[in-house]
């Protein structure tokens, strides 16, 4: 695999100013917020970004928007189809218009995991059908956030929410997005996380400097649809990685390489009891059979990469 | 009819509150309706409810213009023009406000008439956000203040409204509001029903007309780049997070890459400057920072500060 120089050694690199405008109506807190803000400091000014229904629609309401550029909302479904308009826009502008090159825009789809894992599948296999040259960006809080946590395909196995109140939560499991996407063969696939920038930043780096459909899902760390207090954020993201839930990898040239492997997983449940969604599992008993089996599906995982060396 | 407004912080229950109290008043017999306000709901952000509850068919609809009684839940809101505490409060409209100064304190502050009654329920509490169960007290202390519903209606209220979460929050919630209910017993019935509004009275509301326009100049465009900075959601903030410079260790890229709103910026000396116009006070950077150089301090207290410079022996009568 072709590794590319990295400006991002280590946490010093990173920016200390930052693009993406402050007074946006997100929750304080928001993990979404915390990856999109580190992902727009390294992709830059020159990007459209073209955002599905969610939470982060509420970004760009007029007359305002903490983007320095353009801003194209579109229907739950059909982010990556507006992308593509705009990029056939752009590439005609530059073949018949003369655009210089250096004008030239990145095209960002930004949905929820809502629009990523399930309505929006369509459009997005599309896309990398027809080898769209964009970046997807998918920030995922594991359900249908802005309207009050609704399960979603991205909703993990026992978790509570809206819609999946019952005294084990929600009974399916989170889908393999990246898989799913990788199995395309696009140009990119990578998972990221706000609370470890700097692995964020190489990966997006990455991204940028490449061409073709290259696809991000970032996991988001909710306050407010999780059910925990807002300083805890970066905390549980941290743990997300260090137990082994949230794998960091990266897919590239036909092959998957995880970024940080947790040498010495921490036990899942320092991950799910720092959480109201799955305060179920521990009062008013300990819910043995489902703890072990959140812990033996993670153990699972981590086995079967190191059988594949990864 | 009754029209009654709760103020109050995303996080606190205010939607509870009106709940709880509409289904009070319809236990009682009478026609109601309650509902929040849709907007930002976010954690700390100013919210409305209202309830409305009247012995014949509500025609009224839509956001309460002229209260009867006010209940403020959370004292810090009082001096945010977006939360519109006191729109449309006149000589006879109550006023409720949970806070730890007294009532002839507010009167003197807000230089107002009407009758203002003070709540002081957990007062202690540092991060305003997470006032325990502060929407039953303040349903509690309103259902008494109207004066018309029988304990029974609000005890039922709250079974009826909080039943699914549990036997245990039932319990503290019927606590609470039966507390706030009894520290009410010397103001029973002091908010009342107001008349009809008469036609003749009728105000306009005061929005501006939009012309009919081409295309190229009503379409919402926006060509300012990063404008969001004009909206201020550090009045958000309960909590603040101040900086002692003595202790901070200058690794500004980690409190300003895991502010999630961007708000810490890096100044020329390498010392990270919180902009406290945008934080919105999620504490992440408290949590965070290695050498625990950030403190979170309420935000009320912060501003008695910052209006009570330290070097100013003294505050004159």
């Amino acid at each position: 695999m072709t590794q590319t120089a990295t400006t991002f050694r280590r946490m010093k690199d990173l920016p200390s100013t930052h693009l993406l405008g402050t007074g946006t109506p997100m929750c304080a807190g928001c993990g979404g917020l915390e990856a999109l803000h580190q992902i727009y400091d390294v992709l830059g000014e020159k990007t459209v970004f073209v955002n599905a229904a969610g939470c982060m629609t509420l970004l760009s309401v007029y007359p305002f928007t903490p983007f320095r550029g353009s801003w194209l909302y579109t229907a739950m479904a059909s982010a990556p189809a507006g992308a593509q308009g705009i990029r056939d826009a752009l590439d005609i502008l530059r073949e018949k218009k003369g655009l210089p090159p250096e004008e030239d825009l990145e095209v960002v789809v930004l949905t929820g995991d809502g629009a990523a894992y399930g309505m929006g599948l369509s459009a997005t296999s599309g896309a990398m059908e027809r080898d769209l040259d964009f970046i997807y960006i998918c920030y995922d809080n594991e359900g249908y956030g802005n309207t009050g946590q609704q399960y979603s395909g991205a909703t993990p196995h026992a978790a509570r929410t809206a819609t999946s109140k019952g005294a084990h939560g929600f009974a399916g499991y989170k889908k393999d997005l990246f898989s799913i996407w990788a199995a395309h063969r696009p140009t990119y696939v990578a998972t990221v996380i706000g609370a470890e920038p700097l692995d964020l930043a190489r990966k997006i780096e990455t991204a940028r400097d490449l061409e073709g459909p290259r696809l991000i899902i970032a996991l988001a760390p909710c306050p407010t649809g999780w059910d925990y207090d807002p300083r805890e954020s970066v905390a549980i993201g941290k743990l997300a990685v260090r137990t082994g839930v949230w794998p960091l990898k990266e897919y590239r040239d036909g092959r998957i390489q995880h970024t940080r492997v947790p040498r010495e997983r921490v036990p899942v449940e320092e991950y799910l009891k720092k959480q109201g969604r799955f305060a179920h599992l521990f009062e008013p008993e300990r819910d043995e059979t489902l703890l072990q089996e959140l812990q033996a599906k993670v153990d699972a995982y981590w086995d079967s990469v190191e059988v594949q060396g990864g | 009819m009754y029209r009654i407004r709760f103020h109050g912080r995303g996080g606190q229950g205010m939607k509870t509150a009106s709940r709880i109290l509409g289904s009070a008043f319809f236990e009682a017999g009478y026609e109601v309706q309650d509902a929040p306000r849709y907007g930002a709901e976010r954690r700390g952000a100013p919210i409305f409810a209202y309830v409305r509850a009247a012995r014949e068919p509500i025609n009224e609809r839509g956001i309460i213009q002229r209260p009867d009684l006010v209940i403020v839940a959370d004292d810090t809101l009082v001096a945010v023009p977006a939360a519109g505490v006191l729109a449309g409060v006149s000589a006879r409209s109550v006023l409720l406000i949970n806070s730890r100064d007294a009532a002839e304190v507010w009167r003197h502050r807000l230089n107002i008439d009407g009758p203002i009654v003070t709540l002081p329920v957990n007062t202690g509490v540092e991060d305003r956000a997470e006032l325990p169960w502060i929407g039953a007290s303040c349903a509690g202390a309103a259902a008494r203040l109207v004066g018309v519903l029988p304990r029974q209606a609000l005890v039922h209220a709250i079974e009826t409204e909080l039943g699914g979460l549990g036997d245990d929050v039932v319990g503290h919630n019927l606590e609470n509001a039966l507390a706030a209910w009894e520290l009410m017993a010397p103001q029973y019935g002091l908010a009342s029903e107001g008349g009809e509004p008469r036609a003749q009275e009728y105000q306009r509301p005061d929005w501006a007309d939009l012309a009919f326009e081409t295309a190229r100049i009503s379409a919402p465009t926006i060509y300012a780049a990063a404008n969001s900075v004009e909206v201020r959601t550090g009045l958000w903030r309960t909590l603040r997070p101040v900086i002692d410079y003595s202790r901070c260790n200058r690794c500004w890229w980690v409190c300003s890459t895991f502010c999630p709103d961007g708000a810490i910026s890096v100044d020329k000396d390498g010392q990270p400057r919180i902009d406290y116009d945008h934080c919105k006070g999620c504490m992440v950077c408290v949590a965070q920072c290695p050498p625990h150089a950030i403190a979170a301090v309420p935000e009320h207290q912060a501003q008695a500060e910052e209006a009570q410079p330290a070097d100013i022996p003294g505050d004159p009568p």
